[in-house]
């Protein structure tokens, strides 16, 4: 019964074999996805600031969008879009086969998620290298970097999560009955992967 | 002296090794671009200061175990040896009791309201004649600053999360916190912070003096010194926010049977409405100071107006969180003057709903009222009566409560010692803070006293008189809890009688001349205003004297007070049921909560039950061993 303890990876500190007495539950949401949904709060709102910075600079100093000069290339950034929805198709896939017990299934999951992953943030930061304005060109330039910036690094924290968890998923740690440790990381891929969706609407699209 | 094992030598490594990578980086950076010249003293201290703390918590062992998940291996089960102290040495160590933490947090923060003080102290000897006597401007500006931010990020704001860490899982019923390794984390996180803020005094071109709200484009301006402010503000921010989480998991995940959110302490529920505060506001400061720093280390144009950037994006961002954050250092000092005034009245909570719905409407409020901080700002005009008035109505939850302290103190049986006394101060002072609120939310009044005196009076009524008032009340209410040990009585009441004097003495006058438009933030002041500020430095030396008492107060009666019993006050909330300090896992059993936690001078009533011996049939008992692993 090891692999048991192996598949928390949040440590509640109620998880334990002897010491303080059992907590009580008194509620149906168990705690490492409660803190996970309000750390998400938080990255929502950090995201909410760089947005109020967007409307600023775009809407109440009414600044040319894109800068003048400059071009925005909406059509690989939408191929991108597509590359990340897929990526969060995958890993609901890859929970779904956990709870199945469908082992190969759960590592062709994560493997492609992680992939894909990967795979956006090299297109993404290919195209910093090519689209021809830097940051302290324009405060349009500025916000452009800042968000497509601070999502990155959200993606990147993601894909750290999802190679961690990848070692766990080829070691065989999950099952039908022990999965939160894949879910959890999969709710932040989620959030990553719809805050894309805000963020490129409201930087390429509109 | 092991540089294997997690402590302070592996730190000191980490922390070398972290500005060794700071060189590297920057010079690897620069060399591939071509810059000249290749090494860049302020983009090394830039990405040290980022990089240090990193390096420190990882050699300190604060990461060892999510590194062990990390990399796919077995996680040791929690096991329990870094739980509770034997001796001082072990608050210098990782530990995850949260009643270790909550030591630690409220000793620390204490410290720093030291450090606080005595610049607060040097502002005032500087400001008891007019001219210049003992610093020039800008070492006057890094003063006010430093005093500031040390005082409200490293004292106020943590010195809460370290009471509510220590009382509030045994309030609930719970053996402790929901994540004690994030809780660990979050402690070490303020010590790194509060270093980091002092540290500015060693830069080049002195401290960030750019006031607690570094506004830009001041700040991107501003010497080298100012990212000292800049990078220790999000490690305070990230501390902040993780203990606010981390609370809000506890409080709705961990609650003893029976405890219904009706039935919890008043500190509980104003420590989950700080708490929501926290996790939603906190992360506009560290976004602002993201900018800041994007600003001043890559050349990034947020508030370059030339470039088409806009300069009160600063002010609207950054006080979306600071104006919540005045709540932030407000509502769990209602929280523990409930607590207290209930047990020292003898009278349950007038209005119990009330004040858990209150705090609420102050935490959904809270968001609406921002932009009173910029009447003179320049901002769109339309924006201005609105917040006017929302920041009138923001008065009306606060009333409430006053109003119900009040009624709970009508025909109480009142026990007039140190804890009462302070709750009491309280009680007046942050009503008159809360009235000169009300006159600063009036627009043409708020035109005319715009960064007087009048504002620096109004922050401290309700921060010193409203915050301050509230810790004291609160470190003397359960230092019999957390230390095992009764403090003097007769030395704590010198104490508040000279604070409280010292106080209004300090901080009354400064109503007047602020009126009169002595301006704030200036070093120098017109020969008229001489005599009041004569009388204001005497007296804040007064207050500062008086807290030397409290720390007098505070040391002997640790070491040597008399023993506390597990109930002084004949409270009814649950970490009163407990011995004094509690025992290391807070309880054998978790209790049954069966009535609510303020029905004093009921006959026969009882907040919670410990059922012993049925329950221990189904729990595991502490220190048993594993069951089928
Ligand atoms: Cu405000």
């Amino acid at each position: 019964m090891e692999a048991g303890a192996l598949t928390l990876p949040h440590g509640g500190g109620h998880d334990e074999h002897h010491g303080p007495p059992p907590a009580n539950r008194s509620s149906r949401v168990d705690a490492p996805t409660l803190g996970m949904l309000l750390f998400i709060i938080s990255e929502i709102m950090v995201f909410g600031a760089f947005f109020t910075a967007y409307f600023f600079i775009r809407v109440v100093q009414g600044a040319e969008w894109p800068a003048e000069g400059t071009h925005l290339p909406q059509a690989i950034a939408g191929v991108n879009t597509a590359i990340l929805l897929s990526s969060s198709l995958t890993m609901h896939w890859t929970v779904m086969a956990a709870k199945a017990d469908n082992r190969a299934g759960m590592r062709a999951g994560i493997f492609t998620t992680a992939l894909l992953g990967f795979t956006f943030l090299f297109i993404q930061i290919n195209e910093y290298v090519h689209i021809g304005f830097s940051p302290s060109d324009s405060a349009q330039g500025s916000i452009f970097y800042g968000l497509t910036g601070l999502h990155g690094a959200h993606v990147f924290i993601g894909l750290m999560l999802l190679c961690f968890v990848a070692i766990r998923v080829f070691r065989g740690h999950f099952s039908s009955a022990h999965h939160r440790g894949l879910e959890i990381p999969g709710i932040y891929w989620h959030f990553v992967d719809i805050m894309w969706v805000v963020v490129f609407t409201t930087v390429y699209i509109l | 002296m092991s540089l294997r094992a997690p402590g302070f030598p592996r730190a000191g490594l980490g922390i070398l090794l972290a500005v060794a990578l700071a060189y590297g980086l920057v010079i690897g950076v620069r060399a591939l671009y071509g810059w000249d010249p290749v090494l860049d003293g302020d983009a090394v201290l830039q990405v040290a200061l980022i990089a240090a703390p990193f390096g420190f918590f990882i050699g300190f062992g604060l990461f060892d175990y999510w590194f062990r998940w990390a990399s796919g291996a077995p996680t040791v089960p929690e096991e329990h040896s870094s739980h509770g102290a034997r001796s001082w040495k072990d608050y210098f160590r990782v530990n995850t009791d949260h009643k270790v933490i909550g030591i630690q947090y409220v000793v620390t923060s204490f410290f720093f309201l030291l450090v606080g003080g005595m610049f607060a102290m040097l502002v005032r000897a500087e400001l008891a004649q007019p001219g210049m006597q003992f610093v020039n401007p800008n070492a006057y500006n890094g003063l006010f600053s430093v005093h500031a931010s040390i005082l409200i990020f490293l004292f106020i704001i943590p010195v809460f999360a370290g009471f509510a860490n220590y009382v509030l899982p045994l309030m609930i019923g719970a053996p402790d916190m929901a994540f004690p390794r994030l809780n660990a984390l979050s402690y070490w996180m303020l010590p790194v912070a509060g270093i980091m803020m002092l540290a500015s005094f060693l830069a080049p071109g002195g401290s960030f003096s750019t006031g607690w709200t570094a506004y830009a484009p001041l700040s991107t301006e501003a010497p080298i010194g100012q990212v000292f402010f800049t990078i220790g503000v999000q490690f305070a921010g990230a501390s902040s926010i993780a203990t606010a989480l981390n609370f809000l998991v506890t409080i709705i995940t961990m609650r003893a049977p029976g405890m219904s959110f009706f039935r919890m302490p008043l500190l509980v529920w104003a420590n989950f409405s700080t708490s929501l505060l926290v996790v939603i506001a906190t992360p506009f400061i560290a976004a602002s100071q993201f900018f800041v720093l994007l600003e001043r280390a890559l050349g990034f144009n947020f508030f370059e107006v030339t470039r088409g950037g806009d300069v009160l994006m600063y002010q609207h961002v950054f006080w979306f969180y600071s104006h919540p954050a005045v709540y932030i250092m407000m509502l769990p000092g209602f929280g523990i003057i409930s607590e207290i005034l209930a047990v020292k009245s003898r009278k349950p909570i007038f209005g119990y709903r009330m004040m858990a719905f209150s705090l609420l409407a102050i935490v959904v409020l809270g968001f609406t009222v921002w932009a009173h901080h910029m009447f003179v700002s320049g901002m769109q005009e339309w924006i201005r009566v609105p917040m006017m008035i929302t920041t009138a109505v923001i008065a009306v939850p606060t009333g409430i409560k006053i109003f119900s302290w009040l009624a709970t103190l009508w025909k109480g049986v009142l026990h007039l010692d140190t804890p009462m006394l302070f709750a009491l101060g309280f009680v007046t002072m942050f009503t008159l803070g809360g009235i000169s609120g009300v006159m600063l939310a009036m627009i043409p009044f708020t035109i005319h006293v715009s960064d007087t005196y009048f504002i620096v009076a109004h922050i401290h009524y309700v921060l010193f008189g409203g915050s301050l008032f509230t810790i004291f009340a609160g470190a003397y209410y359960w230092f019999p809890k957390m230390t095992g040990r009764m403090y003097d009585e007769r030395l704590g009441k010198l104490h508040f009688w000279t604070t409280f004097v010292g106080f209004n003495l300090t901080f009354a006058p400064m109503h007047l001349i602020g009126i009169e438009g002595m301006p704030r933030r200036v070093a120098d002041y017109a020969q008229e205003f001489a005599g009041w500020n004569l009388f204001i430095s005497i007296a804040s030396f007064v207050v500062g004297l008086s807290t030397l008492v409290f720390v007098y107060n505070m040391v002997v009666s640790w070491r040597a007070g008399i023993r506390a019993p597990a109930n002084p006050w004949k409270a009814l909330t649950l970490e009163w049921q407990v011995s004094s300090p509690p025992p290391i896992f807070n309880f054998d059993t978790i209790p049954t909560v069966v009535g609510g936690p303020y029905e004093y001078g009921v006959p026969g009533a009882v907040h919670g039950v410990f059922k012993g011996a049925e329950v221990k049939t189904t729990a595991t008992p502490a220190g048993a061993a594993p069951v089928g692993d």
